[in-house]
């Protein structure tokens, strides 16, 4: 299935939600959607994941390379709602160690301002 | 009354670089005419006086274009194109066809029957070069296009045989079955998506009752993944490890290998599980990384998983991996797999999974371990309904009699 991503501007931050599957077929469209939001100086990334049915092994190390690219550039990346045979993939490679898991925007976000 | 079979070549054939057109007519007069109009334009010219003969000087001289009449005894112009079309060598000809009354329906049974076009024989001098100049560009493209597919298909053939040979160097690098050190026995499996897989794995006895053994999976697959994962079996040499890492302890190994392979520029990365086995000791010592296929079949009857939930290698480079010890007993066998194996989907889209690899290794019990490993690959083949895997399959059984 293919990936849609959409940028949606928030304080300190942008939210990209994303549609589809995050697997090897798209992980240059992935890759450049995020690359784009990093050059144009976003410090936090939120990867809504609400509506992504699938990631596969490409996928958990696009998500590992976003999170180390992030914070080369003093930024970090979180990631919103994953479902849950996405979160089962997530916790048995311990992502959240990396990327940490928030049930909704609001928390995302004061997470960030605390850390900030 | 035409000659059979004569066929009479304007020029001298070492003529190279000069068009040639093939005229098939059974009128002489009508053909040496249209011959020496062509002549004049240039062109080198072929004669053939029916359709048989003209059918062997295509074979023969393979011209640039062919110009047909309709009208010939025995095989007529579209019998001609007909055959022409049906024969792979010849198919791609350009055929000019010439008849006496150009009515629609008979220009729609020539193109149908296989013309690539069509000259009037009451054509002024002018149509017939616009005609047979239309008829080679099409005649050009075409043998552009089948020299650029035959290149292609030369490359396509020299860069299998290059994959095949590096497949076969791939292969050397795995263990064979059979008896590792006396009283263990190893059997093992490895079926690569693609000619080049990304799965390695190995087993060496570091002394008589010491065994180091392994399983990795690189992400990705083909040529990259199969250059990185042989690049990892080096480093994971017994030498290797002494210098690199000076311990036998399977978490400090995975602990230095995450350093030593970080993320490639793509996101690329292994999971891997690392063991030593103890003999003496009864001992199972093992490290994963964001591996999950490894388990422990007890004689007991009893399935221990030994998947730690924790980052692949290259993820964090501060991560510390730790070693997990567990007692072994005469009888328990070990098998390592790669995700390839159970992370299999149904044609619904269900995937097997772990669950199921579970109860297969249970349902074989203490059959043969050859058994059980092609048993357990059979019920994954049968789950997705197809032989071929859609990742690296990699599946390594011991049995620990001592």
């Amino acid at each position: 299935m293919p990936m849609h991503t959409k940028e949606r501007p928030v304080p300190n931050g942008v939210i990209l939600e994303m549609t589809g599957d995050l697997t090897y077929a798209n992980r240059e469209q992935f890759k450049t959607a995020v690359e784009t939001i990093r050059q144009k100086g976003c410090r936090h990334l939120i990867l809504n994941m609400a509506d992504v049915r699938f990631v596969d092994s490409s996928g958990l190390g696009m998500l590992a390379l976003v999170s180390q690219n992030f914070k080369l550039s003093q930024g970090k990346v979180s990631m919103l709602r994953p479902q849950s045979y996405v979160r089962e993939i997530m916790s048995l490679a311990n992502i959240q160690k990396l990327i940490p898991v928030y049930d909704n925007e609001q928390d995302a976000l004061a997470e960030q301002q605390r850390a900030a | 009354m035409p000659t059979p079979a004569a066929v009479t070549t304007s020029c001298n054939a070492a003529e190279d670089g000069v068009p040639t057109i093939l005229v098939v007519d059974d009128e002489p007069t009508a053909r040496l005419a249209l011959a020496a109009r062509l002549k004049r334009l240039g062109y080198r010219v072929i004669q053939a006086g029916d359709g048989k003969a003209g059918l062997e000087a295509l074979r023969r001289e393979r011209p640039n274009l062919t110009i047909l009449d309709w009208m010939m005894p025995e095989l007529d112009g579209p019998s001609f194109c007909e055959q022409v079309r049906h024969d792979p060598e010849l198919q791609t000809s350009q055929i000019l066809m010439m008849t006496s009354h150009d009515q629609p329906e008979q220009i729609a049974e020539g193109l149908a029957r296989g013309a690539d076009d069509f000259l009037s024989k009451a054509a002024s001098k002018y149509e017939i070069s616009a005609r047979v100049q239309a008829g080679m560009r099409a005649a050009t493209l075409v043998r552009r296009l089948k020299d650029a597919s035959e290149e292609i298909r030369q490359k396509q053939e020299a860069l299998e045989r290059e994959l095949q040979s590096a497949a076969r160097y791939v292969e050397t690098l795995l263990p064979a079955s059979g008896p590792v050190v006396p009283g263990v026995q190893m059997v093992r499996t490895y079926r690569p998506s693609l000619a080049l897989g990304g799965d390695l794995f190995n087993i060496v006895p570091w002394s008589d009752d010491f065994l180091g053994l392994y399983l990795l999976d690189a992400s990705g697959h083909g040529v990259s993944a199969a250059l990185r994962s042989s690049s990892f079996a080096t480093f994971l040499r017994r030498d290797s490890l002494l210098r690199h890492v000076g311990s036998n302890d399977p978490g400090a190994i995975l602990t230095e290998a995450n350093k030593q392979f970080p993320l490639t520029e793509n996101g690329h990365y292994f999971t891997i599980v690392f063991a030593s086995l103890d003999l003496r000791c009864h001992t199972l010592s093992y490290a994963t990384a964001g591996h999950s296929g490894a388990l422990l079949h007890r004689r007991s009857g009893a399935v221990c998983w030994m998947a730690q939930p924790n980052l692949p290698l290259g993820f964090d480079s501060f991560t510390t991996y730790v070693t997990v010890e567990l007692p072994i007993t005469p009888g328990d066998r070990l098998y390592l797999f790669s995700d390839g194996l159970y992370e299999v989907p149904d044609p619904t889209g269900e995937l097997w999974g772990q669950a199921r690899l579970d109860e297969t290794i249970r349902r074989f019990g203490e059959r043969p371990l050859t058994e059980v490993v092609a048993g357990t690959v059979a019920e994954a083949i049968r789950w997705q309904g197809h032989e071929q895997f859609p990742d690296d399959v990699a599946v390594m059984g011991l049995e620990i009699a001592v």
